[in-house]
């Protein structure tokens, strides 16, 4: 009956759409987390790959985005060094939910400039669930979900930690972070904290061509682009089998600089002798971000029932900083009379409040969960600069998950939810007058009070079955994503971009089908894993460049608008471990994606930002364990990335590259303590690349130069089991 | 084994459905260029105007299949933020806290979708205006909607 049902689906998508898809499931990296660990999980029949604390040390990037790119499918979308938003299989910004403890986080991920308000330094594990998840978590999970857990709870009563040191040598970077956790009978607690300073980063080039304008760099460094890190989080509570109610709170602060030679794709005249002064402080443009987390989780076991409620509370507070210029018709002197401060660009402050609740119970052989969410959000804006307006929105979802244990081998998934939404955006009135149509002149209304509802009703069905030691799943859902104040209520110039933004307060929810296939295989030695894709969208929301120009409201700059078109993506991801020998691994993990707009005025170009096919080697090598050196490791590894010619505008191609890294590590044992050191060189060789995906390939300054990491690691406390 | 033949028949729909792609539509990948070199073109990198009089914008402008618009930005550069995209300094003065800025916005739609098109534009300078260096900034965009800039440092002399 189950077949026929999987098989109707399938046809009727073929007829009605050329495409779909949802997940995969893969394994990643030294964990091998088997598609079992999953198997009585709502998300069982999508792709989960699992990053553990030790491995997010071990390929410790910039930025916890920039580390878990590793992984086949997953790419970070960054801005520098250390600022970094996810990207998975080509869809990032509010495409991708990243959710830590069980509460989404809310940032600006609509901006460009905008990274992920984490500290790696505090996650226990990563899961990347990829595909459309907005069964599980909503609006924004339709291209996939990070899922950040703090590290498993002490079995018994103890206490343990381990302080890092940290020093990296490509921008300067000096750390560290304490992070300890412990358990007094059912009563557990833990925290951290890190603090990071670096300096500006440097590039494998002298000169950046800023379109003709030649911008040299001193020794290298780009101009501006330090910051300095500060996060702590503190979580405490109750934990027994039948009952837990924990408490998180955690804050992350940074203050970083941008490059300063240009602001978005605008060249900038800087005063040289003063940003070079030193490649270690911050002037303008610049940015600090403030992220405040409260969240509390609870559950309860009531026998029949399995109960959770989650709560959670965010702020995030982000300010952006940059020297008063004026352009198009703003004044040419700053007024004395302006309340924002003349060096406030832009501020934008959210506040989120959460709820989940969930109850799971068995109903003969179904396991059945219920649920539901609500969110309300409350966004403030100020500075000179206008781009999206003050908004508040408020969303609630109901859902329910089916697990069905089919036969010995075989389960059974489904899922439906409801989503409502409603949007309100505030007002805007430009602060300065513009040159209007027969030589008026006024202040532009930029935004207009908006309310806006949105409901969407989506599913999600699937399969798993184990075939010896071939595992297959196949997941067919549907995801939505509702549009953005940005995107209904922007009408804006972005003069760092050269664009007048326009929004569309008649855009539909974006709707996505996609059918996602899983195939693992792991005999012994070896490990393989295939997950390929296939998604339509049956109107994906883009901001269209025009080819015309607004004289008056967009102050003479192009005009880009929010359209809806459709979009075929589809792509696979592979992933091969061989151990030929005990002590020798050999891996390889490839990633495709492809997307191609079916409608509208880009027909027939791909989405921004798609990411180029690549494929990476990693050989490494495990000492076996000695009396003073244990779980020592050395690993190359190579990543080839194609080029990307597949461009929409405004983007630019980019050359195919090959990038070196190289790693070590051990454990160093002597008389009772231990001491762990890893050192990394990435991008060994020192080569000038651009990342497709990188916000400053747009003014083409390369990646990273080579970086020696060294951590030094020193675990205290009863290292009991976790 | 059944199981195995409906998986297999899964693996070849999905197989099936990409294949079938229509055929390829050629998009546009090219930018349009805008030429300021040629002896006609005007102002050029590091040219003088001096106020009170007009000047005539002046640049060969193309694309591989169709312009769209163009669109012009004058404004004071007395604080040395902005530069050009262009190669050679010019003549730089103090920086100085601007009075009364010459600012111009511009915008043109180009008639008829030709793949050339010599801009033409009178611009006047009023005599009231500040004299020092003002930045020169020329857009043009295609009709796929690809845009190139050009940034000209300019002088207006008194």
């Amino acid at each position: 009956m189950n077949r026929y049902i999987i098989f109707s689906l399938i046809a009727a998508q073929q007829l009605f759409f050329p495409c779909y898809g949802q997940e995969k499931s893969i394994e990643l990296e030294e964990v091998k987390v088997g598609g079992r660990r999953y198997h009585r999980a709502a998300e069982g029949a999508l792709s989960i790959q699992l990053l553990t604390a030790d491995s997010i040390q071990k390929y410790q990037a910039g930025s916890l985005m920039q580390t878990l790119s590793r992984l086949p499918g997953v790419n970070a979308i960054g801005i520098g060094a250390n600022q970094s938003k996810p990207q998975i299989r080509g869809l990032g910004f509010n495409r991708v939910a990243t959710v830590e403890n069980g509460i989404k986080h809310e940032g600006q991920q609509w901006g460009l400039d905008h990274g992920l308000e984490i500290d790696q330094f505090s996650v226990g594990s990563a899961e990347v669930l990829k595909g459309a998840s907005s069964f599980l978590y909503g609006s924004d999970a339709i291209g996939g979900v990070i899922r950040l857990s703090p590290p498993a709870e002490l079995q018994e009563t103890g206490f343990k930690g381990q302080f890092n040191l940290l020093t990296k040598s490509n921008n300067a970077t000096f750390g560290g972070s304490l992070q300890a956790q412990g358990r007094k009978g059912n009563w557990v607690f833990g925290g951290g904290f890190t603090h990071l300073e670096y300096g500006d980063y440097r590039v494998p080039t002298d000169t950046v061509y800023v379109y003709n304008y030649a911008v040299r760099l001193k020794d290298r460094h780009v101009r501006n682009t330090a910051g300095r890190e500060t996060h702590f989080q503190l979580r405490g509570g109750y934990l027994s089998d039948r009952f837990s109610s924990i408490f998180y709170l955690s804050n992350y602060h940074t203050k970083l600089g941008f490059f300063a030679n240009a602001h978005g794709l605008e060249p900038r005249g800087v005063d040289t002798a003063l940003y070079d002064k030193s490649s270690r402080d911050i002037g303008f443009p610049s940015q600090t971000v403030n992220h405040l987390k409260l969240i509390n989780r609870n559950f309860i076991d009531l026998d029949k029932h399995k109960l959770w409620i989650d709560l959670g509370y965010q702020k995030n507070y982000r300010q952006e900083y940059n020297n008063y210029t004026a352009h198009g018709y703003m004044p040419p002197v700053y007024p004395k009379d302006m309340t924002i401060p003349i060096n406030l660009e832009r501020l934008y402050d959210k506040q989120v409040y959460s709820i989940t609740v969930k109850d799971q119970f068995e109903l003969a052989t179904h396991r059945l969960t219920i649920g539901a969410n609500g969110e309300y959000q409350d966004n403030r804006i100020n500075g000179w600069s206008f781009l999206i307006p003050t908004f508040r929105q408020k969303a609630m979802g109901l859902f329910v998950y089916d697990q069905y244990k089919f036969a010995d081998e075989t389960m059974l998934y489904g899922a439906l939810r409801y989503d409502y939404s409603h949007i309100q955006t505030s007002p805007y009135q430009d602060w300065f007058e513009s040159q209007l149509e027969e030589n008026q002149s006024g202040r532009i209304v930029r935004a207009s009070a908006l309310s806006r509802r949105f409901n969407s009703l989506v599913w999600s069905v699937g399969a798993a079955h184990q075939f010896g030691d071939l595992e297959t799943k196949i997941n067919v859902g549907k995801s939505f994503r509702a549009p953005i104040a940005q995107e209904l209520g922007a009408n804006g110039v972005n003069y760092h971009y050269f664009s007048y933004e326009r929004g569309n307060q008649s855009l539909s929810p974006e709707q996505s089908y996609q059918l996602d296939l899983s195939l693992t295989w792991s005999p012994r030695k070896v490990f393989v894993a295939f997950t390929p894709f296939f998604n339509y969208f049956s109107n994906y929301i883009y901001l269209n460049p025009t080819s015309s120009y607004d004289q008056y409201y967009g102050a003479g700059n192009q005009i880009f608008e929010y359209m809806e078109s459709r979009v075929r993506r589809y792509g696979a991801e592979l992933k091969l471990s061989y151990q030929p020998l005990k002590q020798w691994k050999v891996e390889l993990l490839g990633e495709y994606v492809r997307s191609e707009q079916l409608s509208g005025a880009k027909k027939g170009y791909t989405l921004p930002f798609s990411p180029a096919p690549s494929a990476l080697m990693d050989i490494s090598w495990t000492a076996k364990n000695g009396k003073h050196f244990k779980e020592t490791y050395l690993s190359v590894d190579c990543k080839w990335t194609a080029a990307q010619y597949h461009v929409v505008p405004p983007e630019e191609s980019t050359a195919d590259y090959q990038v070196f890294n190289f790693r070590a590590g051990t454990q160093l044992q002597f008389s009772g303590s231990v001491l762990q050191l890893r050192l990394q060189v990435q991008n060994l060789f020192d080569k000038k690349y651009m990342d497709h995906t990188s916000f400053y390939r747009l003014i083409s300054l390369p990646e990273q130069g080579r970086n020696f990491i060294l951590s030094i690691g020193v675990p205290f406390g009863k290292q009991s089991r976790s | 084994m059944k199981t195995l033949q409906k998986y297999t028949l899964i693996t070849v729909l999905l197989a099936m459905t990409v294949a079938c792609k229509k055929d390829k539509e050629s998009i546009d990948t090219e930018k349009p260029t805008i030429a300021i070199d040629s002896e006609t073109a005007f102002p050029k990198q590091c040219s003088t105007i001096k106020r009170g009089t007009s000047f005539t914008f002046r640049s060969k402008l193309s694309d591989n299949v169709a312009l769209g618009s163009y669109s012009i930005d004058v404004h004071h550069n007395f604080d040395h933020h902005s530069h050009s995209t262009e190669i050679g300094e010019c003549t730089v003065e103090a920086i100085k806290t601007p009075v009364k800025p010459f600012t111009l916005v511009k915008t043109v739609n180009i008639p008829g979708q030709p793949q050339q098109y010599d801009a033409e534009l009178k611009i006047d300078v009023p005599a009231d205006i500040d004299p020092g260096n003002y930045h020169f900034m020329i857009q043009v965009t295609d009709l796929a909607g690809w845009s190139s800039q050009k940034g000209i440092s300019i002088r207006i002399l008194e």
